[in-house]
């Protein structure tokens, strides 16, 4: 049955969005990290990659989460000599994760969490209606 | 099915139509976020085209986008096109949830529409064979 399938395919956008939500979690919870010797790097932010799959059973496009990569950008640092891992200079080196790219990124996934969760009550209403012409 | 009434027959065919049409959908905001994923949207219904031919199916073919896949065995009136777009992101992503929220919801109002009317059709046969609408 074609709803059953909608529902399905609504279902792994919902896991989809709901592991980027986790990994954004992760960073923003890792947001202050640092290492704890001056040779150590801090805490690297996780960036969640989505991948589009073709179900043959489903005979749909679903989606699920992809490899997760790491971000790249340089650490920065900060000014703290007393830190144990402050290097010669007295600096630390903090996340590169800015707390402003996550919370906007976690607004998306919540976004698109709804989305699909609109889809699912959506099918679920129209499974209904066919299961009320019985009632006819 | 042969010998069906061509009113119901286009009915059943408009039913499975917005079904096809729903997981079309679902697939769409599933993506939402895929790079390089493109929206698909099912041709509108022809009712007039349902009531004449008797054996619709209502299904719609997979699309090939790939050398490996196989050809789908339903073979039905209805094609999936690529929905009108009109921006896509960075990744080439072009499925807009505003959009796809309106479709959904437009898809879902035809469907209550053509089930009542399917029920109606019923009691309506009902009352002519006698019984108790």
């Amino acid at each position: 049955m074609d709803l059953m399938k909608s529902i399905q395919v609504a279902v792994s956008g919902l896991k989809a969005q709901s592991g980027r939500m986790r990994v954004i979690s992760e960073n923003i919870a890792n947001a202050d990290s640092v290492p704890q010797n001056p040779n150590a790097d801090p805490y690297r932010r996780k960036i969640p990659t989505f991948q589009r799959r073709f179900d043959r059973e489903l005979d749909a496009e679903t989606v699920r989460l992809g490899k997760i990569a790491r971000d790249q950008k340089p650490f920065q640092t900060r000014l703290e000599p007393g830190h144990p891992a402050a290097d010669r200079n007295g600096y630390v080196k903090i996340p590169n994760v800015s707390s402003t790219i996550e919370s906007m990124d976690l607004r998306e996934a919540q976004r698109s969490y709804e989305a699909n969760l609109n889809v699912v009550t959506s099918t679920r209403r129209m499974i209904q209606r066919t299961l009320e012409i019985l009632r006819a | 099915m042969r010998g069906e009434l061509p009113l119901l027959a286009a009915i059943k065919g408009r039913l499975q139509y917005h079904q096809s049409r729903q997981k079309l959908l679902a697939e769409n905001v599933a993506n939402a976020d895929s790079p390089g994923y493109k929206p698909r949207d099912l041709k509108p219904f022809d009712m007039m085209l349902a009531a004449q031919k008797a054996d619709f199916t209502g299904s719609t073919t997979p699309a090939q986008t790939q050398a490996g896949h196989m050809a789908g065995t339903s073979s039905g009136g209805l094609g999936s096109k690529r929905a009108n777009v009109f921006e896509s992101t960075q990744s080439g992503n072009a499925v807009n949830l505003e959009d796809e929220m309106m479709r959904l919801s437009q898809n879902n109002s035809d469907f209550q529409l053509a089930s009542t009317l399917y029920g109606k059709s019923m009691s309506y046969l009902r009352i002519a064979l006698g019984k108790r609408a």
